[in-house]
């Protein structure tokens, strides 16, 4: 009868170290963050719009400014992992902090991905095939004439309580981003508050 | 009752088992554990949005016990926003579409999406494209010091105000096949009184060169006359930070200028002709 007790108890501390060893790896599959509207996971697609004020490239010790940066944004979750596809990008007045004008800038090659990621505890937002054109002019401008072509991934640190993104060089550093144009790095600041357009009008969008 | 019998025989082992105080605990993590695994994200998530606190309460209960619809449909009615409908809706989310035209209401969540005024800057027009000079060369220098914020860095040598300093080392890569000539500007980044700066000009490069070494022009190049009215490479920075530009053009047809030519004419002709550039950027340490 004693024999019988110990196996059940070890048939039953085996069970035990698997559903633990289930718990732990059920929770890491879910590490992955996901799009939810008022805390409630997405089911679907839904389309985003936002935009920035005063979103900046810098590269060369220049800082290419535009006063609006608008974006539409579709997002979807698959296999447990938040997913977008930013679709259009109008750009509105835009200028350099130098004597460089801008004659033309325009954003192409849509979509660019997108995909959400969980990195040391904060919610990242990295776009891929950013492709972006820019003509400097000017008669003083020493780009003057030349074409820029920004592309590369660009990594979003995403603050659910103001329900945005914001692009810095500490979220590229976090999530290994790089944009690069005229064969240097450029560096993106902006903050995109995102507003569902769609289904979800007016419900919070979080990202867990 | 089958299962009753079952279940009690199972206690009944169970009771009867020496360690079993401490495997109830682990099973009792164990389910608790799997029950939550969704928690696990929940907890790398910052609060969520904005507007009312029962919102965010709402959210987490969500979070962590898995999906509590009835909680989110409460909130989103107590948010009286069209997202109220949403909390009854189906898991395809369908019935919460907003009508066309619909304003937003107090409901909004977050800062909100500006407006910009006028129309968005104007796309790239089949010319533009056409005419435009693209950064097809790499140009680098051996001389400067990468850095990791910003342009490389151009050392005291040949960026300094005191004694004769040289022009650094440049080498290239990618000039298109059918360039006549190579013409290389120094230029500052900002302008200064109004014009653009030459800090260098070099023209009748020959394109089968890849480099110039430093403090040495290669032959058959001529040197036009820079921002200070000198035949020279001459840069005075008087401290850090200041941004200069080196442009390799590649021309498709000889320009051929005399020595001692007027840098700002010959960059406008240049930039009219060439469709293609090595560009860099440094940063003048000075001193």
């Amino acid at each position: 009868m004693q024999k019988h007790s110990r196996r059940a108890a070890r048939a039953l501390l085996l069970v035990a170290a698997a559903l633990m060893l289930s718990a732990v790896f059920a929770g890491s599959a879910t590490a992955s963050p996901v799009w939810k509207f008022n805390g409630e996971e997405l089911k679907g697609t839904e389309t985003m719009v936002g935009g920035a004020q005063k979103s900046g490239l810098t590269a060369w010790g220049m800082t290419t400014t535009c006063d609006n940066f608008l974006y539409k944004f579709e997002i979807w979750n698959s296999s447990g992992t938040g997913k977008g596809n930013v679709t259009e990008l109008p750009l509105y007045n835009c200028y350099t902090d130098t004597t460089c004008t801008v004659e033309a800038i325009e954003a192409e090659s849509f979509p660019w991905p997108a995909s959400l990621t969980t990195i040391s505890g904060s919610n990242y937002m990295t776009v891929k095939g950013v492709n972006v054109w820019i003509l400097y002019g000017g008669w003083f401008c020493p780009l003057w004439g030349v074409w820029a072509h920004v592309t590369g991934s660009a990594g979003g640190l995403i603050t659910n309580a103001t329900e945005s993104a914001t692009f810095s060089a500490s979220s590229f550093k976090a999530t290994g981003s790089e944009l690069n144009a005229l064969g240097s790095s450029v560096e993106w600041n902006g903050f995109f508050p995102a507003e569902s357009f769609q289904w979800h009008r007016e419900q919070a969008l979080s990202v867990s | 009752m089958a299962q009753g019998t079952g279940t009690e025989r199972f206690l009944r082992t169970f009771a009867k088992a020496v360690s079993a105080g401490p495997i109830l605990a682990l099973t009792v993590v164990a389910v608790l554990l799997a029950g939550c695994g969704g928690g696990s994200s929940g907890s790398s998530s910052t609060t969520v949005a904005a507007g009312a606190g029962a919102e965010s309460a709402s959210s987490e209960a969500a979070g962590s016990g898995g999906a509590n619809s009835g909680g989110v449909a409460e909130q989103g009615a107590g948010a009286g926003s069209t997202g109220g409908a949403a909390g009854g809706e189906g898991s395809d989310g369908s019935s919460a579409q907003a009508s066309p035209g619909q304003s937003p209401s107090s409901g909004r969540h977050g800062p909100p999406v500006p407006m910009p005024e006028g129309e968005p800057e104007p796309g790239i027009t089949p010319q533009q494209r056409r005419e435009a000079t693209v950064a097809s060369m790499r140009l680098e220098s051996p001389s400067v010091t990468p850095s990791s914020n910003g342009p490389a860095l151009l050392p005291a040598q040949y960026s300094s105000c005191e004694g004769q300093h040289s022009s650094p080392a440049l080498r290239w890569q990618g000039v298109p096949e059918g360039t006549a000539e190579l013409v290389l500007f120094m230029m500052n980044l900002r302008p200064a009184q109004g014009t653009l700066v030459f800090d260098w000009a070099v023209a009748g490069i020959s394109p089968k060169l890849e480099e110039i070494k430093a403090g040495q022009l290669p032959k058959g190049a001529v040197v036009g006359l820079n921002s200070l009215g000198i035949k020279h490479y001459e840069l005075c920075s008087e401290g850090r930070g200041e941004t200069y530009i080196f442009a390799l053009f590649a021309l498709p047809k000889k320009l051929s200028p005399r020595d001692g030519f007027d840098a700002l004419a010959l960059r406008k002709e240049v930039t009219e002709i060439s469709g293609n550039v090595g560009l860099l950027a440094v940063t003048a340490v000075g001193g």
